[in-house]
């Protein structure tokens, strides 16, 4: 009797091989998987349209099918071993002690084979199952990474990633484990049937009784018992949000004296949590006792019906022995076949989810003739606009009919409130979108001519807020580009002036950064970007000013580095401070989606508009001579 | 209190009645269980021998049913008990333990990432459930299960045969306690590189206009790939380990059978042991194994278990940092006077000192701004005030007495703070406020928000002040989560107020307004204002600013203005962005 404990710990003898989720099929015998929702009826086709991942593997699957066969078969065969052992040779008409060694010997060559194959056969499916799930994996991230910003600006990075990391995983459960269980599981269960034909029809024919009922019970607990599971889960992620927010917010609950208020309602969820932990649990035993139980009543009915045979010479004592061991093999099989059950509702939705991020197509694409860059050989980097007219939605354009020069090398500053569509007009410029009307050409040549790998090799843009990436300090600058030397490196942040703060961190160019990049300062961040500018090297530079607010020594210094980073390239710059503009050599004022001024520093303060009423009002003159 | 193993043993006395029973109930299962193969070989003799008619075969048969469904239903029930009861101990920890950290200094917290202590209060609060729910089930179903096994074997076969025959089995619980532990490390590191391919896409999603501007497609792709690759080196590492586990548990009971067969088998044809014996030993041989592979498994829980009590036990002997000190009084009829004389703070842990030189005096009813850039201790001076930071023996007073020497019950009575992110729970509006008063009246919190200027946010509410704010306070935007906060605070009418810049997300005609209120509910009780905006601090009775941990300059917003110092300086500059803004 094989006393099943729902409790299981440590590594159990479970059907499933563990794998890097945890996945919750294995943590109780009887695992529920996910919720069951309206995605799963389209879910099996999308696991089908999945399919030519596999195709590459199809011959690794076939290994592991014949395989399966050969771990089955053996395993099969050690019954009728026992069979022909007891009725032949130890208790038929003229028992022959010698050959039980033989016999014995078959048997463990048999166990020996069982044990390779399964082995094998875990290796080989396990192989191919992690490389399809990785072939999915890198399509998926190669596709998100084309889509256009649009897509971007519409689904939360939080669910992206999920796609990208338990979406798949739950995929590639299909292709393991549920594809390991349907074969071998689904085998072995013919098998047994098929053995147990050929001993004897007519009891193996009461035997199939059970099945049904089998199935009925699995299947019922089983959808009870993911309910229940669903549920625990459920509340103790209420229990982690609780603390998670209290321990955060512990300063307030202290200063506030509420400890006891706020004790009181973590009881109340962990109570919760206590109750469904406990009613989970009861069901599970409950599930796994009458499965047992039906086992053990089973066994009793094989041995009344056999009983009666051997007693009425219809089949001897072995035959009945070999029908009692069939009947115990026949509950695992149904047992992991239930279980898997789940595996498959939930690996389809996750492939319906991934079918559905596969299927976004871009809206910014490449030309189908991309003027090559080679017919170009060197850009001056002349930009113009000419009548661009955008809008994120439809019939609320944030730009009106903007025209604009910016000349090879000239430094440019874009001024105006919030909202006015400075940022909008930049992003239009590295076709993080298209506009609705008129054109954008770099040195003549409409910008969506030209492929976008091409452009933005061409055109620089460096954000407001620093995003750093991690790595070293120096992968960060080349943007981990290997064909940009270290010497590239180090004369990149040279130029920009921040070598000798690089030279300070720990691990000078070798220092690791955190994507949050919090060991660094606000100052060091941006001087970063500005050295990742100049080592990429292109003809156009996009500057989006950060507006954070800087000690005046910072101030200087990355002035000071913006300098550096303009010297020989078309230079836009949305500018945040005085200082950065006043050198300009055009400052268009930006108001409401349109260029309502334009001019030098000088030029606009005489032109008394926008600009200079801002500026006096102010008083800034003053502060600018104090800097 | 607090020590987790005094916990268990408590929790072991007050339960073991409960724990006696469960015991007994697998242990009578066991003793059941182990009849059923003896039953069969029986049946096997007595079938053989010719003894048995249809009549005794049907009650061979239903005795079989019997033994068979009453050692089920018997384990069930310990088993039952023993999870209950795994579950109440789970239950306990994770009470203990919040009660614990709400006693803790908020340091403590700055220390340790929040995560790492949900990882406590979740995977080792579980890990000791496991000891005492499986772990139980587990250990006595495997003793007595082994004991009454062993038992009947040496009753029904000869003791060589026995011996031999077992030989293979003896592997199997070192079997577990061999690749278990692999296995799991195994594991963890494969979950660990499936979070790195996450952290990365994350971090790459969110930087996509950096990737796209910069044409780094490509590089993204092979930085992903790298991690991909990692995954399934690392998967493919378990599956080496558990694919070899799981195959020789049941090899090394299969070839136990063969031994039993070869060498049984040539005894029963000798007649030297009945075929009903030979049938019986088998069926034991069969039933060994699963408790076998438990006590591995026992093994396992127990040690881990061990080690996360451990980690628990270290967990709740950390004394709170702040506490009462052992002669402290309460503090009574406040006035609400507020002195620093700090020479200089330095946080724990820290080299440079955020503090120095502050010498300051609050007077009753006073309303003081404090303004500097950011980093210029500001924040590190309020919260030094209610504890939040302990400061030194004699640097900070209220009323002539040393927030030290004073309960900080009294003490935190008497102080009402709002922090810059104005932090909420996710609770509804009305729960929120009544942080400040728990037994305040819709009257009362319609007051407070109508001063702190909510009171049109909250008709756009359907819900109205039952609106549930979401996981710290996420459904409102940052001005109405300061908003709130302020209004919480009003509520708690406290004669100290300390505003650490919580107006920093609220537009300036709304601020004006709020202050407007302030200074009218406010009137002759102390307010502290930290602020970065000096619109909030313009018209307070007196201003400090701080620059780099010291006092640069202190005066009415007039004389700073006359004095051209840094506060003229930031005065005029933010007074550009203002009209950049407008």
């Amino acid at each position: 009797m094989n006393q099943q404990t729902p409790e299981r710990t440590g590594v159990s003898g479970a059907s499933g091989p563990p794998s890097a989720t945890g996945g919750s099929a294995r943590s109780t015998p009887a695992g529920p998987g996910f919720v069951q929702t309206a995605d799963e009826v389209r879910g099996s086709t999308s696991l089908r349209r999945l399919l030519p991942f596999a195709r590459p593997y199809a011959r690794h699957f076939l290994a592991v099918v014949v395989l399966v066969l050969l771990a089955n078969a053996a395993a099969v065969a050690q019954p009728y071993l026992v069979k022909v052992a007891i009725d032949q040779d130890i208790a038929g008409p003229h028992p022959n002690p010698q050959a039980l060694v033989g016999i014995g010997a078959l048997y463990a060559g048999a166990s020996l084979a069982v044990l390779l194959a399964s082995y094998a056969q875990v290796l080989v499916l396990q192989y191919a199952g992690q490389r399809v799930v990785r072939s999915i994996r890198l399509t998926l991230f190669r596709h998100l990474e084309s889509l256009s910003m649009r897509f971007f600006d519409t689904n939360a990075v939080g669910r992206l990633v999920t796609h990208v990391a338990s979406d798949t995983e739950s995929v590639s459960q299909f292709f393991t484990n549920f594809f390991l269980t349907l074969v071998r599981d689904g085998l072995s269960l013919v098998m047994i049937v098929v053995a147990m034909y050929q001993l004897d029809a007519r009891i193996a024919t009461y035997c199939m009784a059970i099945l049904p009922a089998l199935f009925v019970i699995s299947a019922v607990f089983r959808k009870r018992l993911r309910q229940r599971y669903q549920t625990t889960r459920t509340r103790l992620s209420n229990v982690v949000a609780f603390l998670a927010e209290n321990l955060a917010g512990m300063r307030i609950i202290q200063l506030y004296q509420q400890e006891q208020r706020q004790a009181q309602r973590f009881d109340e969820l962990n109570r919760a949590h206590r109750a469904a932990s406990r009613a989970e649990y009861r069901l599970s035993v409950l599930f796994n006792r009458s499965f047992e139980l039906l086992g053990n009543v089973a066994v009793a009915a094989v041995a009344w019906v056999g009983g009666d045979a051997v007693l009425h010479h219809t089949i001897p004592f072995g035959t009945l022995y070999a029908f009692i061991t069939y009947i115990r093999q026949f509950f695992q099989p149904i047992n992991a076949l239930t279980q898997q059950w789940n595996t498959l509702q939930s690996a389809g939705v996750a492939a319906e989810r991934i079918a559905r991020v596969l299927a976004v197509q871009p809206d910014v694409r490449d030309p189908e003739q991309p003027v090559s860059l080679a017919d170009l050989p060197d850009l001056r980097g002349h930009v113009q606009f000419a009548h661009v007219t955008f809008a994120y939605q439809p019939g609320r354009p944030v730009l009106h009919d903007i025209t604009l020069e910016v000349p090879a090398g000239a430094f440019f500053g874009i001024v105006g409130a919030t909202g006015a569509g400075k940022s909008s007009l930049i992003s239009l410029l590295v076709r993080f979108y298209d506009p609705q009307e008129g054109v954008i050409t770099l040195d003549g040549i409409d910008l969506r001519r030209l492929r976008q790998a091409d452009l933005h090799r061409l055109i620089g843009l460096v954000q407001q807020d620093v995003h750093l990436l991690s790595g070293t300090v120096a992968d960060n600058i080349r943007m981990f580009r290997r064909e940009i030397s270290e010497q590239q490196v180090v004369d990149a942040a040279r130029t920009v002036g921040v070598h000798e703060r690089i030279l300070a961190l720990p691990d000078g160019y070798q220092t690791r950064l955190f994507s949050k990049g919090v060991n660094l300062s606000l100052g060091e961040r941006q001087l970063l970007a500005f050295a990742r500018v100049v080592a990429l090297n292109p003809r156009v530079l996009i500057l989006d000013e950060a507006t954070a607010h800087l000690d005046s020594v910072t101030e200087q210094w990355v002035q000071h580095g913006l300098r550096a980073v303009a010297r020989d390239r078309t230079t836009l710059v949305i500018a945040h401070r005085l200082s950065t503009v006043r050198e300009a050599d055009c400052i268009v004022v930006l108001d409401q989606g349109r260029i309502v001024e334009q001019g030098r520093h000088a030029e606009l303060l005489a032109q008394g508009g926008l600009y200079a009423r801002l500026y006096e009002r102010a008083g800034v003159e003053e502060l600018a001579d104090r800097r | 209190m607090g020590n987790p193993k005094w916990l268990v043993r408590a929790f072991f006395r007050e339960h073991w009645r409960l724990y006696a029973l469960t015991t007994l109930s697998i242990l009578a299962s066991e003793a059941v269980a182990v009849q059923f193969p003896r039953l069969l070989g029986r049946f096997t003799d007595a079938l053989q021998a010719g003894l048995l008619d249809t009549q005794a075969v049907a009650r061979y048969a239903l005795w079989l049913a019997v033994v068979g469904a009453g050692s089920v239903a018997l384990f069930g029930l310990g088993q039952q008990g023993n999870g209950q009861l795994g579950r109440s101990l789970e239950y306990q920890l994770r009470r203990e333990l919040f009660a614990h950290w709400e006693r803790l200094a908020v340091t403590a917290f700055y220390r340790r990432p929040i995560g790492d202590l949900l990882n406590h209060a979740l995977n080792d609060v579980r890990a000791v459930r496991e000891a005492f729910a499986g772990g139980m089930n587990n250990l006595t179903n495997a003793v007595f299960l082994l004991v009454a096994a062993l038992w009947m074997m040496v009753q029904t076969v000869p003791l060589p045969l026995l011996a031999v025959s077992m030989l293979p089995l003896l592997l199997i619980p070192a079997c577990v306690v061999h690749w278990g532990p692999r296995i799991r490390a195994a594991t963890r590191q494969a979950q660990e590189a499936l979070s790195s391919m996450s952290d990365l896409a994350e971090e790459s999603f969110s930087a996509i206009r950096l990737v796209k501007a910069t044409a780094s497609e490509p590089v993204e792709l092979q930085r992903f790939t790298e991690r991909v690759d990692d995954i399934v080196r690392r998967q493919l590492g378990i599956f080496r380990q558990s694919g070899l586990f799981q195959a020789a548990i049941p090899f090394l009971g299969a070839l136990s059978f063969a031994v039993a067969l070869a060498y049984g088998g040539a005894e029963t044809a000798a007649g030297r042991i009945p075929l009903g014996a030979f049938v019986a030993f088998t069926l034991y041989l069969a039933l060994l194994i699963t408790p076998l592979q438990q006590l591995g498994q026992v093994f396992n829980t127990f040690q881990r278990a061990s080690a996360s009590l451990q980690r628990l036990q270290s967990l709740l002997l950390e004394p709170p940092e702040i506490q009462d000190e052992p002669r402290a009084q309460p503090l009574v009829q406040v006035r609400g006077e507020v002195v620093f004389r700090i020479a200089s703070y330095t946080y724990p842990g820290a080299r440079e000192p955020a503090l120095r030189d502050v010498y300051l005096t609050v007077r009753p009813g006073q309303t003081v701004g404090l303004v500097g850039r950011t980093g210029a201790g500001k924040t590190t001076l309020v919260n030094l005030l209610p504890r939040v930071y302990d400061p030194p023996p004699g640097t900070v007073f209220v009323d002539g007495h040393d927030v030290r020497s004073l309960t900080l019950d009294s003490l935190r009575r008497a102080i009402a703070y709002v922090p810059q992110d104005g932090f909420l729970f996710s609770d509804t509006l009305a729960e929120n406020l009544r942080f400040g008063k728990p037994d305040a009246d819709l009257s009362e919190l319609q007051a407070v928000l109508h001063a702190a200027a909510f009171t049109e946010a909250l008709v756009t509410f359907p819900a109205g002040l039952e609106t549930v704010v979401g996981e710290r306070g996420v459904m409102l935007s940052g001005g109405q989560r300061q908003r709130v906060a302020i209004a919480r605070a009003l509520l708690k009418d406290a004669p100290i107020l300390v505003l650490d810049d919580s107006l920093s997300a609220v537009d300036t005609a709304t601020e004006a307004r709020i202050l407007d209120a302030l200074y009218r509910l406010r009137r002759g009780r102390t307010t502290l204002l930290v602020a970065h905006r000096l619109s909030v601090v313009q018209h307070a009775d007196w201003i400090v600013v701080l620059d780099q941990g010291t006092v640069a300059e202190q005066g009415t917003h007039g004389q700073l203005l006359r004095q051209g110092g840094l506060y003229a300086d930031m005065y005029r500059l933010q007074a550009l962005q203002a009209e950049g803004r407008a």
